[in-house]
């Protein structure tokens, strides 16, 4: 039996090889504090997620731009946003990372900073002039800045002025006129209500919960659930759910199975009434018809709770092990600038507002109207997983397709919700 | 894991026999075990153990990890979507593993004959199996939209009732996720079978025939017998094939809606990438290892044993 003494042999080795691995398994999860290679020479690298046509090309303008000017130089590494999502701890815990990230502003940026793995780019804010304090605050941790934003854009309900016209209805401003609107809509047989949120782009039905949160129980309770100092199971998220109800019978019923650009061709159609969502929309939304979209602000539910709006903040942070400080600051302080920001909105779509109040935006009077609402908002929040990690993100997915798909269930929803966050913020 | 899982069959018992040479090894021979040990080491045995290690710790790719013994395994149990994953994954195992034997087996069995056009008809089954997973899977995805060729089809047969998000629906998910697997599945195993079936020695038929064997007879008591070998092969391909089944999953639901077609392959990945779990994610691939090594295990003892009988 030439085969048995070969497996307890191979078993031998094997036995022997588990213990060198339990020795030697911390090199696995070093956080690679250690110098390695790369050099304080040669071009500020800046990673991009930025990998929609339009938007690398801008990137890559900007870039150009900037080595022009004969200082640093940079050069741009543009990467799929999901495997730059998946890859960020890695860029960041590696001993020669990149130098310069895209990312978000918020929650997110902060729970890496608070590892240490940021740059300090306090001296950045200090150049820039007429960026807001809540910019300021919102990429501020432990008090040094730790983020660079560039530009920001704002939720709403879209809708087409044509079909609204012909349909004989006004932009609603409370809960009940909106509820008096889906059923004018419905009433012409056109599903009120889109959505695009199947299991390719599930985060969009995160914008209901957000916005119905927001209007409910306020922008401060809203941060500090997504920051486990409240339960899912509470009182308070359970009215949120209770008025989420109410419109819900006005939800496209294949809204959870459609991705949102599916939701998006829907609404431009006219199969949709109206849809909670992005400016990013217009990005895919024909030249011929940009002009034709209108939008709404989240109509008001509780007149008490003062009005707070989503305006999610894009830009770039920076490796804490950089080699390259002084170029890195040098790149970071040139996105700050006018020129910067109103060249990158030239060559991108142009559906976001630049961070650096000088530069020009797009103009539209869509864009006017969102940049108006966001100065009145008396707080902004973020979105669901800029305001809490991108880890919380899959649990709230879960629990909030469920519950458009079985609103009775929302007891059991709830507690699941919360059993599954709990492991995410003790993680 | 597909790498993990031919390890076992790397190291051969070359050497090893009642003639021992005193003949020292020639530089030559030597590195041709030594390089590839080496490779192997180095790309699957190392990783492999890491992620044990791994599986005892709490880690989230940032920050340091910390022992926690086995409370990653402890959670495995009080964790219901571990539960519902794990049978999820014993549901696709049957239904997809059974379903793909039966399939492959009838298809070998019509196809067998060399008939005019037959060609065609193998080669119209094997194709499947050329494409990648993921890009079966944008086909079926556009064919289960919710106004796609399925709908349409019952609307124009007036099953309109029938008309169903397949899947976004948590009852069908995971069977409309089967589906694919199995049409790519069939065409491999029926190639299997039928590279089987030719090899069974014609007079046997022959023999039977003459001696008033019925057809259902020939079947049960000669082609049945004489495929016990492929049958073998095939449960360990199914087995593992099951187990590591995660593109076609992942491509058409991910998983969800809300962990319904949750595979444990599926259920590692996210926990590993999208709630950066990575220990808890490390336990869930050690038990997905074992499972899988188990089978493995089983086979191979079986095919030694009955090599050496």
């Amino acid at each position: 039996m030439t085969t048995a003494r070969f497996s307890r042999r191979n078993f031998l080795a094997g036995l022997g090889a588990v213990g060198a691995a339990t020795a030697l398994g911390g090199c696995v999860t070093s956080t690679g504090s250690s110098a390695g290679g790369g050099s304080a020479t040669g071009p500020v690298t800046v990673q991009s997620n930025l990998s929609a046509p339009s938007a690398k090309a801008a990137m890559q303008a900007l870039i150009d731009a900037f080595n022009k000017k004969g200082g640093s130089q940079a050069s741009l590494n543009t990467v799929a946003s999901e495997t730059f999502r998946t890859q960020l701890p890695t860029y960041l815990t590696s001993s020669n990372p990149p130098d310069v990230m895209t990312w978000y502003a918020g929650s997110v940026a902060r729970s890496y900073a608070d590892k240490g793995l940021l740059l300090d780019v306090s001296d950045v804010w200090n150049g820039a002039t007429g960026y807001s304090d809540a910019l300021k605050q919102l990429s501020t941790d432990s008090g040094k800045q730790i983020f660079v934003p560039t530009s920001y854009y704002f939720w709403g309900l879209f809708y087409r002025k044509s079909n609204f016209a012909k349909w004989g209805v006004q932009e609603p401003t409370s809960w009940a006129d909106f509820l008096q609107v889906c059923e004018t809509i419905k009433s012409k047989g056109v599903t009120p209500i889109g959505l695009g949120a199947d299991n390719s782009t599930p985060w969009v039905a995160s914008g209901w919960f957000d916005y119905l949160n927001i209007r409910i129980n306020g922008a401060n309770y809203h941060r500090e659930l997504l920051a486990g100092k409240h339960s899912f199971a509470d009182p308070q998220v359970h009215k949120v759910f209770d008025q989420w109800k109410t419109a819900l019978p006005h939800f496209d019923p294949k809204g959870t199975a459609l991705s949102f650009q599916d939701a998006t061709t829907n609404l431009l159609q006219g199969r949709t009434g109206m849809m909670l969502i992005g400016t990013f929309l217009l990005d895919t939304t024909p030249k011929e018809d940009v002009d034709d979209i209108g939008f709404f602000r989240f109509p008001v539910v509780d007149p008490s709770v003062p009005l707070a709006e989503e305006a999610p903040t894009d830009g770039f942070f920076a490796s804490s092990h950089t080699k390259r400080t002084q170029q890195t600051l040098d790149f970071l302080k040139y996105l700050t600038t006018v020129e910067a920001q109103e060249a990158y909105l030239k060559s991108s779509s142009g559906s976001s507002l630049p961070a650096n109040p000088a530069a020009k935006d797009a103009g539209t009077a869509l864009i006017t109207k969102g940049k108006e609402m966001l100065n009145k908002a008396a707080d902004l929040t973020q979105f669901f997983n800029r305001d809490s990690s991108d880890a919380l993100q899959p649990t709230a997915d879960a629990a909030l397709i469920r519950f458009i798909q079985h609103p009775e269930q929302i007891d059991s929803i709830l507690t699941d919700w919360q059993t599954a966050a709990k492991k995410v913020w003790n993680s | 894991m597909t790498a993990t899982l031919t390890a076992p069959a790397v190291a051969p018992p070359s050497a090893a026999g009642p003639r021992r040479r005193r003949r020292t090894l020639s530089p030559t021979l030597l590195a041709f075990v030594l390089v590839p040990l080496l490779v192997e080491t180095l790309w699957v045995f190392w990783p492999a153990l890491q992620g044990v290690y791994l599986s005892f710790t709490s880690w989230d790719g940032v920050s340091p990890a910390v022992m926690v013994g086995f409370g990653n395994y402890a959670e495995l149990f009080s964790d219901p979507t571990f539960g519902r994953a794990f049978l999820d994954t014993v549901l696709w195992l049957v239904l997809f593993g059974g379903l793909s034997a039966l399939g492959g087996l009838g298809m070998a069995l019509l196809l067998l004959k060399d008939r005019r056009g037959v060609g065609f008809y193998r080669a119209a089954l094997f194709t499947p199996v050329v494409f990648s997973l993921v890009a079966t899977a944008l086909i079926w995805q556009a064919i289960y939209q919710p106004d796609g060729l399925v709908n349409t089809i019952l609307g124009a047969l007036g099953l309109d009732s029938w008309q169903h998000s397949w899947l976004s629906d948590a009852n069908t998910a995971l069977y409309a996720v089967i589906v694919p697997a199995l049409w790519r599945q069939i065409g491999y195993i029926m190639v299997l079978y039928l590279a089987g079936l030719k090899g069974i020695d014609p007079t046997l038929y022959e023999a039977a025939t003459v001696d008033g064997a019925s057809r259902w007879q020939q079947f049960t008591k000669i082609t049945l017998p004489q495929l016990s070998s492929v049958n073998s092969v095939v449960l360990s391909v199914i087995i593992i094939d099951s187990l590591r089944s995660f593109d076609v999953v992942w491509a058409l639901t991910r998983g969800g809606p809300y962990h319904s077609s949750e595979l444990l392959s599926t259920y590692m990945y996210s926990t590993a990438f999208q709630s950066l779990r990575l220990g808890y994610a490390s336990a869930l691939a050690v038990v997905i290892f074992v499972l899988a090594f188990g089978v493995i295990l089983t086979y191979l003892v079986r095919a030694f044993r009955d090599a050496d009988a």
